[in-house]
């Protein structure tokens, strides 16, 4: 009852964040305007509308992952520093509030405040996806009895992919946010902004974090320890990026629901690890 | 009667940076009873709100003990039984009064009925109970501060801590504030009172401390401290010799360039005081007086400072 309470007063009070708002009414607006934006920035001579719906897919997901990006990192540092700040902390620390009540509750918010605004654009986005579908057609690739049927097919309205995508862009700032949480009980605002940031870089170049450990390279022991350290140690992002097919033509998914099911699983279980560091810091923490 | 708060020896250092480790309180002891209304003066930065954090276990000692309520500072069940009211609280403004008292009785596990009537009852307490609605950002100061009151009034604590409750109020919600405290200890909660404003706490309390750059320079009832009774005579140009062997028979002495103060207890010693130095410095004044809380306050502030 009292973690919920806290984690609903969180919830108020960051939805109510101007800059927050600011950001998400940014990404709505952008992923919106995204309707007419793709038809004139058609990277095909032979634009079809399956190129324009791909195009909106990727502009919209890349949107929300930025929007999600400020969310998570502003919402973030602020929310446990605020409360010290403000002396709310101890109107709650001075009630029988156990520490990891409060912790969990302040975790628990900022996850959910995060999961509205990204449902939010999610909505929009898959609104936005599906009318540009409607009525949209795509070159028939099939063959009758051996012999190419060339034409045109309507292409299919709904593609779960675009729910993958707003849940893997979801659970990758769920795992930056509980970073920047966990970071926020130790360090400044300013100081965890850049530390965030700078823990977001790493970990989406973790394939080149992993390459620079790996016994093959050609690097001092020492840096290989700090890259093999860093890799292991700093939440791999890139896991996350496989939603834009422009940027991952490589990336092959046997299945997607259980890719997605596994990363979100690394994302809770890493979240779950920066909760309970959090939890112990904030043990003997002076507010 | 128990201890409501029992401190003994209590330390708190800060820093260790390049400024150097500050004792923001210094090997402190005091007790407060229970039912008792007691005031804890001293001027910024004196070590006040510190003293009141360690106490609620939102900081933690680096030497010393404090007790509360007969539990270690901070215990968790104790909390169930004791309220803060911080200076200049802030709560969340996107909530109505209402919406902050529920919140608090929340924490108190309470259950939606209960948590209804307490609502009701502390907003009408406070005054707040057509105010209930509105939202904290149309609240005046006067009406946050009431409030924080109110949701220091939750679980009808025993032990109250109150930091600055009258600071920045108009008259009326001062006066309201003040009263409301004054009845809480008539009720027999004990009552732990930090403020600046000295009136008001030479009108509420029954004990009184004052600290001053982390050290408690004086504590008793505001009787002994405000030496009723107590003559105040004045000097001019007594020699240095004189000074010293009239000292004896002041409690205190104060000079102020060419003038000498000696604070006397009793008549027998005025009149012995006068005596010895008839002939040998002149008589400027002869004052019985009592002071009020803020002249000695004053007073023991300038003198350390010197």
């Amino acid at each position: 009852m009292i973690i919920w309470s806290i984690a609903k007063t969180t919830i108020g009070d960051a939805l109510r964040k101007k800059v927050l708002q600011i950001f998400l009414v940014v990404a709505i607006g952008l992923i919106i305007i995204s309707l007419s934006f793709s038809q004139t920035l058609s990277f095909s001579s032979r634009a079809g509308s399956s190129t324009d719906i791909m195009l909106v897919k990727s502009f919209g997901l890349g949107l929300m992952a930025v929007a999600a990006w400020l969310i998570s990192l502003v919402m973030g540092v602020s929310l446990i520093p605020q409360e010290i700040e403000r002396r709310t902390i101890y109107t709650i620390l001075s009630k029988p509030v156990k520490r990891y009540e409060f912790i969990v509750g302040k975790f628990l918010g900022a996850f959910l405040t995060l999961a509205i605004n990204v449902a939010v654009m999610g909505v929009v986005f898959i609104a936005v996806c599906v009318f540009k579908a409607w009525g949209a057609e795509q070159p028939l690739a099939r063959e009758e009895s051996g012999i190419p049927v060339v034409g045109m097919q309507q292409v299919g309205l709904w593609d779960w992919n675009m729910v993958w995508g707003v849940i893997m862009i979801y659970f990758q700032f769920l795992l930056l946010s509980s970073v920047v949480l966990f970071l926020s009980v130790v360090l400044t605002p300013t100081v965890n902004f850049f530390m965030g940031l700078g823990v977001y870089i790493v970990g989406v170049m973790a394939p080149l974090t992993e390459t620079l450990a790996s016994p093959d390279a050609k690097l001092h022991v020492v840096l290989k320890t700090f890259y093999k350290v860093l890799h292991i140690i700093v939440p791999n992002f890139d896991k996350f990026n496989i939603t834009n097919p422009l940027l991952h033509p490589e990336t092959q998914v046997k299945s997607i629901p259980m890719y997605t099911g596994i990363v979100t699983l690394y994302a809770i279980l890493y979240a779950l690890v920066m909760m309970l560091l959090a939890v112990i810091v904030f043990r003997r923490k002076e507010v | 009667m128990a201890d409501a708060i029992s401190v003994r020896g209590l330390t708190k250092f800060y820093g260790g940076g390049l400024k150097g480790i500050v004792a923001a309180v210094d090997n402190i002891s005091f007790s407060v009873a229970e039912g008792e209304v007691f005031g804890f003066i001293g001027p910024n930065g004196a070590g006040k709100t510190t003293t009141i954090k360690i106490l609620l276990g939102l900081l933690f000692p680096s030497a010393g003990e404090a007790e509360v309520l007969g539990k270690p500072a901070g215990d968790i069940e104790t909390k169930r039984r004791i309220s803060y009211l911080p200076e200049s609280p802030y709560f969340y403004e996107h909530m109505t009064g209402a919406e902050v008292i529920d919140f608090y009785c929340r924490l108190f596990r309470m259950n939606a009925g209960l948590r209804k009537t307490k609502t009701t009852e502390l907003l009408k307490r406070v005054g707040l109970a057509s105010d209930g609605d509105r939202t904290l950002r149309q609240y005046s100061k006067g009406m946050l501060q009431r409030i924080g009151i109110a949701q220091a009034l939750i679980n009808d604590p025993d032990l109250l801590f109150l930091d600055e409750p009258t600071s920045g109020l108009d008259p009326i919600a001062h006066k309201d504030i003040t009263e409301l405290i004054a009845s809480l200890g008539k009720q027999g909660k004990t009552v732990f009172l930090s403020s600046h404003q000295l009136g008001d706490v030479e009108t509420v309390c029954d004990r009184v401390a004052i600290i001053n750059r982390g050290k408690i320079v004086k504590i008793g009832t505001l009787d002994d401290l405000l030496h009723a009774g107590r003559t105040v005579v004045t000097l001019a140009r007594p020699g240095d010799g004189l000074v010293e062997k009239l000292k004896s028979l002041a409690e205190r002495v104060s000079s102020d360039g060419e003038l000498v103060r000696f604070y006397v207890e009793s008549e027998d010693k005025v009149h012995s005081l006068l005596e010895a130095a008839r002939g040998k410095a002149t008589l400027v004044s002869v004052v019985p007086q009592r002071q009020t809380l803020e002249d000695l306050f004053v007073e023991i502030v300038r003198e350390v400072g010197k």
